[in-house]
């Protein structure tokens, strides 16, 4: 093992790492490494690779990163990264790993420091994300945040969105407004209705006696 | 002959002959004409029982001897049995003997007079054949008819009476029954049969009772028709659900009425008048409750819920309630007795019980008592340490701490002027006297800290005391809350007119900037004094524009002061009174964004409160699910408000943000506390 290690880290290319952080693969080195493994910088297939590379933050990796995370995939050569890609696309069909992947999401893109997500990132990883997930609301969500909300979005409101997603249809027909949800999809729901999108008629009795 | 061996002879021989006898006595009754039918059955009866009871003397020793080891029926039964068979239910005899008894009855009830003691000894016959009989016999009927008469009967009153009369007819009609039972029925009977009148007269006609147009039970309470309403509750009481149908149908009538009063428009002008209406209201349903329904508890709660209900339909109630106090304690208890003030105290109290806000009246009550107490506005220092303690005996400690620190500032800074004169009375002289009141921060309202440039002879007092309490208090703060204050001056206007002005701290900055000038322009006076313009514009306005207070005169002459207006001392100043009070236009309810302001306040300090909730129930549950958070922490708060299962909610993330909480892997439900 040692002995292919040697072989590959000579592989690597040695210009993925910026000059002044030897140790990191910055966002030049990244755009070199997407080209040579040929995907888009944007592609969500990155965020499944920064997912098992553990990568602590959005668009850079550390070498201890980059190669633990080349490491648990198994290959050995960007040749080999590059035939890994169809796999990993094919993991965000596998409902555990999608949750794994989109609850890693929300640490991965968040500014480092900070608790919670910025608005414009959250709506951009949602976009991406749910564009796999093909929740219809995605967009109306998008929107109510943008004219209600306006703020950081924290861990909790992330991940159960998720199971929103999941767990309630579209017409929102199964909907409990005393279901826990985090008090902003309650305002979603809300503003759904206001707006017309969702016929009051189709949800249960539970949200009506409110 | 039983001696003899013959005592089944003599037994035989008695039946028979008893029975030959009984038989023609039966004819004779039989033969009676009408009314007199009952006389000669009794009259019969009686005979038979003289006869019986000397048949019996002489036969006794068969009935000790030979009756009970044959097991004959003894001699007197066997007598009863006999005229039972042979003359009550001859056929001839039962029916009408039936029919005669109800018809009489029947007769009664119709108001004719009856012989009632014949009517007795019938149905004391009828008792002593067994009470079979008597059931059988009499009693079944009678119910049955009993039914259909008042059946009949109250079809009738419904149509043609009102209410009130309807019931006094049932009454009477109940007590008619109750007294036929204790002069000439068995009295075991009287249940059966009121139980019938109850059934027939008011259990089959209660709703319809209870909402008669005009005479139905609201119009009765709108009346307060006190023996109307006890007889209701009396007659009511008697059947299955009556009660809850007069509690249900008063309960809606009270939440919707009270539902009108605390959303008239009308009324919410005037808060006084509000909170003395729901008084009113609250006073008329606890004599009925007193008078007409016997203080029974249930009534007693529903009352409560009702109220509790509708005075939370005004999210002002609680600042009413305070106004009112305010009110009270500032003038409307001059002259009034100690007890009466209590009474009055306690009223407001129970209203206090039902509201939900209960924080929010608080935080009115702070600063309406703030008022009164800076202002030395209040009439009995007793009655408003009385209410405290009613609030803390309801609310506990944390609620009046602040409160009770109020008037503890108030009584330390008597003392503190006290040392402050005795320390400078000789340097003072005859400057103005001053009288400063240090208040804690934190115990009172907050106040935006606006101070204003005060005449050169009152700063330099202040400077002196400032470093007279720094001096005996070191560490601590003072800052002027000149907006608050009150002063007395002594003027002499053009023609030597004396007069004493009670005036506010703005307004005396203002008046002595006249000492040395005659004429001074709005600028002038805002540049001079630096009071805040909004401040300045209702201190001129009170000063220059109010009949009979105008110790300024303005130019130009209007209602309203302008920025290019200009201000003189109004020689003409005249007015009866040596001592003239200026008052400042203050808007005694909150306006729109005041209100705003307070809701808010209210809100935030809400939050600290529901997080603490939170945790506190987190800390010893460890685990526990969303629907049990929100129903503990709503419980937990309730004695100071209604907590906001949105607020709660928002908190809730709050701390799982902040990592105190967090949400468990598998149930999304479920919260954990992370310690």
């Amino acid at each position: 093992m040692l002995g292919a290690w040697k072989i590959f880290t000579t592989d690597i290319k040695m210009s993925y790492f910026a000059d002044a952080y030897a140790d990191m693969i910055m966002a030049d080195g990244i755009t070199l490494l997407c080209s040579d493994i040929l995907v888009d910088h944007q592609d969500i297939v990155m965020l499944v690779l920064s997912w098992h590379m553990k990568a602590a933050t959005m668009c850079e990796f550390s070498k201890q990163e980059f190669i633990g995370g080349l490491q648990s995939l198994g290959v050995d050569s960007i040749e080999k990264l590059r035939e890994k890609i169809p796999f990993m696309r094919s993991e965000l069909k596998d409902d555990q790993k999608f949750r794994e992947i989109y609850n890693f999401a929300f640490g991965w893109a968040k500014e480092k420091g900070q608790k919670s997500l910025a608005l414009d990132t959250a709506i951009g990883m949602w976009q991406l994300l749910f564009a796999e997930k093909h929740w219809p609301l995605v967009d109306h969500w998008c929107q109510f945040l943008q004219a209600r909300h306006n703020k950081a979005i924290s861990r909790d409101t992330w991940s159960q969105l998720l199971e929103f997603a999941k767990t309630v249809d579209p017409q929102l027909s199964n909907y409990d407004v005393d279901g826990a949800w985090p008090y902003l999809i309650d305002e979603f729901v809300e503003y759904l209705i206001e707006n017309g999108i969702i016929q009051k008629g189709q949800l249960s009795d539970w949200t009506q006696k409110h | 002959m039983v001696l003899h061996k013959f005592g089944e002879k003599l037994y035989s021989g008695l039946v028979g002959t008893m029975t030959l006898h009984l038989q023609e006595m039966a004819k004779t009754i039989e033969a009676a004409q009408g009314n007199l039918f009952l006389e000669e059955l009794n009259r019969k009866w009686n005979d038979h029982n003289k006869a019986l009871q000397m048949i019996r003397d002489i036969l006794m020793y068969m009935d000790r001897t030979f009756i009970p080891s044959n097991r004959k029926t003894p001699v007197h039964e066997l007598g009863l049995n006999l005229w039972r068979d042979n003359v009550i239910h001859s056929s001839k005899i039962q029916t009408r003997l039936l029919d005669t008894l109800l018809e009489l009855i029947q007769k009664e009830r119709t108001g004719e007079i009856i012989n009632r003691g014949l009517m007795r000894n019938i149905i004391k016959m009828l008792m002593d054949l067994g009470s079979s009989v008597y059931q059988e016999d009499f009693e079944k009927h009678f119910l049955e008819v009993s039914a259909d008469f008042y059946r009949a009967e109250s079809q009738d009153f419904i149509e043609c009476c009102d209410c009130g009369d309807y019931l006094k007819k049932a009454e009477r009609r109940l007590n008619e029954e109750i007294e036929r039972v204790s002069l000439y029925l068995d009295s075991k009977s009287e249940t059966k049969i009121t139980n019938v009148v109850e059934k027939e007269m008011i259990a089959s006609h209660m709703l319809r009772l209870v909402h008669m147009d005009n005479s139905g039970l609201v119009n009765m309470l709108i009346d307060d028709k006190y023996e109307d309403l006890g007889r209701m509750y009396n007659l009511f009481r008697r059947v299955p659900n009556g009660l809850p149908t007069i509690r249900d149908v008063m309960t809606s009538h009270l939440r919707e009425t009270g539902k009108q009063l605390v959303t008239d428009a009308e009324k919410l002008k005037d808060p006084v008048e509000f909170v003395q209406c729901l008084l009113n209201e609250k006073d008329k349903y606890d004599k009925i409750i007193n008078l007409a329904f016997s203080n029974d508890k249930t009534f007693q709660n529903a009352l409560n819920s009702s109220f509790e209900y509708f005075i939370n339909l005004n999210p002002r109630s609680p600042e009413f309630i305070s106004l009112f106090v305010d009110e009270k304690l500032r003038k409307g208890l001059k002259g009034v007795s100690e007890e009466d003030v209590e009474t009055i105290l306690d009223k407001v109290m129970m209203l206090f019980r039902y509201l939900q806000e209960k924080d929010v009246f608080e935080k009115y009550y702070k600063q309406h008592l703030a008022k009164r107490l800076l202002s030395g506005k209040t009439v009995s220092d007793d009655a408003e340490r009385s209410l405290i303690v009613k609030l803390k005996t309801e609310c506990g400690y944390q609620f009046t701490s602040k409160l009770e620190g109020m008037f503890t500032d108030m009584k330390t800074s008597q003392d503190t002027m006290q040392g402050f004169y005795a320390a400078y009375a000789a340097e003072l002289g005859d400057s103005p006297t001053l009288v400063v009141q240090v208040l804690t921060t934190g115990s009172w309202p907050t106040q935006p800290s606006i101070t204003c440039n005060l005449p050169a002879e009152m700063s330099a007092l202040c400077e002196k005391f400032r470093s007279y309490y720094l001096g005996t208090h070191t560490g601590r703060r003072l800052s002027w809350q000149t907006n608050m204050g009150t002063a007395d001056l002594k003027a002499i206007f053009g023609k030597g007119q004396k007069h004493e002005l009670n005036v506010s701290t703005y307004q005396m900055c203002v008046l002595m900037l006249f000492n040395s000038a005659d004429r001074l322009s709005y600028k002038e006076i805002e540049q001079a004094t630096e009071i805040p313009s909004s401040d300045l514009r209702r201190c001129l306005q009170s000063l220059a524009c109010v009949k009979g207070k105008n110790v300024l005169r303005k130019e130009p002459m209007s209602k309203d002061i302008g920025e290019e207006d200009a201000f003189f001392v109004n020689d003409k100043f005249a007015s009866k009174f040596y001592k003239v009070k200026i008052g400042t236009v203050v808007a005694q309810k909150e306006s729109e964004p005041e209100k705003q302001e307070t809701r808010q306040r209210v809100e935030e300090d809400r939050k600290p409160q529901i997080e603490a909730a939170i945790v506190r129930i987190m800390k010893s549950r460890r685990v526990l699910d969303h629907n049990n958070i929100i129903a503990e922490v709503t419980k937990q708060l309730q004695s100071r408000f209604l907590a906001n299962p949105g607020e709660i909610k928002k908190r809730i993330e709050s701390l799982i943000e902040r990592d105190f909480l967090e949400r468990d892997s598998s149930d999304r439900r479920l919260y954990r506390y992370l310690a």
